[in-house]
């Protein structure tokens, strides 16, 4: 019987291949099993988690993994939330409402990126800005399509007959199944060629422009794509909420979901699921002790978590196991502070999600930065 | 077209610009001594108007309680620099303005706990009146803008090319090696330069507070022309920002009245549209300088 000293030098328990599979039958298990036994109150919750995870994912494409800072993204969630109201209202096929939900932000995205990404550096970050506040005033002005100030609502996610399931529970069904495909390809995408090219766009344009990946393209190409996601994110929305008005894309918003996605870890898969669930549960539980003092909250978590743990929450298992064995054997003061950049590097890597979530592997030393 | 109506819009866009234009020189001196967008500069200006109105409230004159806040805004944007900024700098971009952004909702949030979102009437520095020039009706408010904003471009431009302190402060955001090594304390200088930055905006606040009423958001919609203003104009030129900031105001009021989709509610998309445009033809922006990197 090995003791757990000498079983860590071995290959990481979490990444053996059956091990993997095994965690990945609990998870769909679990998917199948969960809506079907709890309160519908825990469903909704979970639901609206999903939703906003496929937004922190979205923005995560372009911001954790390829380090374009963009504050718009709850811009292409709206959009595509009225897009899925529209199709529905007009009676379209689901199938086309959601082909239409994903589309339309992706091509606004694409429009955007085109001229923000010409500008190295911080532009994007200046140009989405806008966004939000654009789209607030535009989506009260264009009533025929939005409802103007009153919003707009679209039924079509009420479960049907011959599934004897509730609502609550069909729709947690529908933001498992899209959700998880879009976290699947994201994180295939992220892993392979792709995810290689963002990754040296963000550490250095100059050097991406030298190996001949062109810094613009693929800068377009992140931001397109995560606002793509976002519409997905916008799809599901409308699924499980059926009603959407201009609020859900105002700037408060916006800044809330790029706080999650950093509190939740940036360039990182699993920190996606946890910057979801920081979205959706803390101004909760902030709003139970005092709704004044949420915004202050968030922004001074915010802060702590830059300080203290700039990976974000994903990594407070590596740290503490850095710490632990720290203690064991002497090992210099590894880059406990390259906890975003450790997460992106580490996925380029081709290291495990379950890896990502908990720990990068002992073996792997600590990236340095390009 | 009424040429009056065309006047008065003119000289109101000048003034918005200006207003604008505080706070783009503010992101452009904090861009030009650390290399950050501090994208909680519009945050900074709503707590330094906040704080004028507070003194205002408990019967010192407004004229004080601004200068008040003004002196208040240069320490809390040095102590700001000092405690919280200076861990990010010139380590990775991304982070630094992250953490300013955590700083705007923390700043925004602050104010909202204080003073609650509910619209607080800010007192104008300038008389309501109106005056008649050549047809066109202009309110003293508008002129006092500009002028304000003119004085305080030169007294800056007076203090960057005419004082000691001014060469350490170009000296350090040109290069602080060597700077230091010139026996330059850059840390001192950077603590400055993000006060002066805080003073640009907390008179960018107070401008802007009659006009828009008090609330904790109202400089949100200020900061992303400013930041406009910035893309326009080039991160690297003061005047450009400047011009280019009175150009988006300018517009900006042309184009609510004379088109009609925009309107006044989405004639914040003007600048968007301009900055398309211009970014196309002109990456660097209209008056900066093409940034030449090395591997």
């Amino acid at each position: 019987m090995p003791s757990t000293a000498e079983f860590s030098n071995r290959t990481p328990f979490l990444d053996r291949g059956w091990v993997r599979w095994a965690a990945l039958g609990l998870i769909v298990v679990l998917m199948i099993v969960v809506p079907l036994i709890l309160p519908e109150f825990a469903n909704q919750t979970i639901a609206r988690i999903g939703v906003f995870a496929v937004a922190v994912l979205g923005l995560n494409v372009v911001m954790g993994y390829t380090g374009q800072i963009s504050l718009g993204q709850i811009f292409f969630v709206g959009v595509g939330a009225y897009a899925t109201a529209f199709g529905v209202n007009a009676d379209w096929n689901i199938l086309l409402v959601f082909l239409f939900a994903c589309a339309l932000p992706a091509v606004l995205g694409l429009i955007v990126a085109l001229a923000a990404a010409r500008l190295g550096g911080l532009a994007i970050a200046m140009v989405t800005i806008a966004l939000p506040l654009i789209g607030v005033p535009l989506a009260k002005r264009l009533s025929d399509f939005t409802g103007g100030s009153q919003g707009t609502s679209a039924r079509f996610s009420d479960a049907p007959e011959w599934t004897g399931l509730y609502d609550d529970q069909w729709q947690l069904y529908i933001v498992f199944l899209i959700g998880g495909i879009t976290f699947l390809l994201t994180r295939n995408l992220v892993r392979g060629k792709y995810g290689r090219a963002f990754a040296i766009v963000k550490g250095n344009e100059a050097v991406a422009g030298s190996m001949g990946i062109s810094p613009y393209r693929y800068k377009v190409l992140a931001f397109t794509i995560a606002s793509l996601i976002g519409g997905v994110s916008g799809f599901l929305y409308m699924v499980v909420v059926q009603y959407t008005s201009p609020e859900t894309m105002s700037f408060g918003h916006s800044i809330e979901l790029l706080a999650s996605m950093v509190i939740g870890g940036a360039g990182s898969i699993v920190g996606s699921i946890l910057g979801g669930i920081w979205y959706v549960l803390v101004p909760q539980i902030t709003n139970i002790i005092d709704p004044n003092i949420t915004a202050m909250l968030q922004g001074a978590i915010l802060l702590i978590v830059l300080f203290v743990l700039p990976g974000g929450l994903v990594s407070l298992p590596r740290l503490w196991r850095r710490r632990r064995r720290g203690a064991d054997s002497p090992r210099g003061p590894g880059a406990t502070g390259a906890g975003a950049r450790t997460d992106a590097a580490a996925s380029v890597s081709g290291s495990s999600t379950v890896g990502d979530a908990l720990g990068a592997p002992p073996g792997s030393p600590p990236p340095s930065k390009p | 077209m009424n040429p009056g109506t065309f006047i008065q819009l003119v000289i109101d866009g000048l003034s918005t610009g200006s207003i604008y234009a505080a706070l783009a020189l503010a992101i452009v001196l904090v861009n030009q001594a650390t290399g950050l967008i501090n994208f909680a500069q519009g945050g900074m200006a709503v707590l330094s108007a906040y704080i004028a109105w507070s003194l205002n409230g408990f019967g010192v004159p407004l004229i004080l309680a601004i200068l008040a806040a003004v002196v208040v805004s240069f320490f809390l944007g040095a102590l700001i620099e000092r405690y919280l900024i200076r861990r990010f700098e010139r380590g990775d971009p991304d982070t630094a303005v992250v953490v300013t952004i955590g700083l705007l909702t923390l700043i925004t949030g602050l104010c909202a706990w204080i003073w609650t979102y509910n619209n607080r009437l800010f007192p104008s520095l300038f008389p309501l009146e109106t005056i008649k020039v050549a047809g066109a009706v202009i309110s003293v408010r508008s002129l006092g803008t500009i002028i304000v904003i003119v004085v305080i471009m030169g007294l800056m431009q007076a203090l960057f090319l005419g004082t000691k302190l001014g060469l350490a402060l170009r000296a350090v955001a040109i290069n602080p090696a060597s700077a230091a090594f010139s026996g330059i304390n850059v840390g001192r200088n950077l603590m400055v330069g993000w006060g002066l930055a805080a003073v640009l905006g907390a008179v960018a606040g107070v401008l802007v507070a009659p006009q828009l009423t008090l609330t904790p958001g109202m400089m949100d919609s200020a900061l992303v022309y400013a930041l406009a203003a910035c893309i326009l104009g080039g991160l690297s030129s003061p005047i450009g920002v400047v011009v280019a900031a009175w150009l988006i105001g300018v517009l900006e009021n042309l184009a609510a009245v004379y088109i009609p989709f925009i309107g006044h509610d989405l004639k914040i998309a003007v600048p968007f549209i301009l900055i398309f445009v211009v970014l196309l033809v002109r990456p660097q922006g209209l008056f900066g300088r093409k940034a030449v990197v090395r591997v």
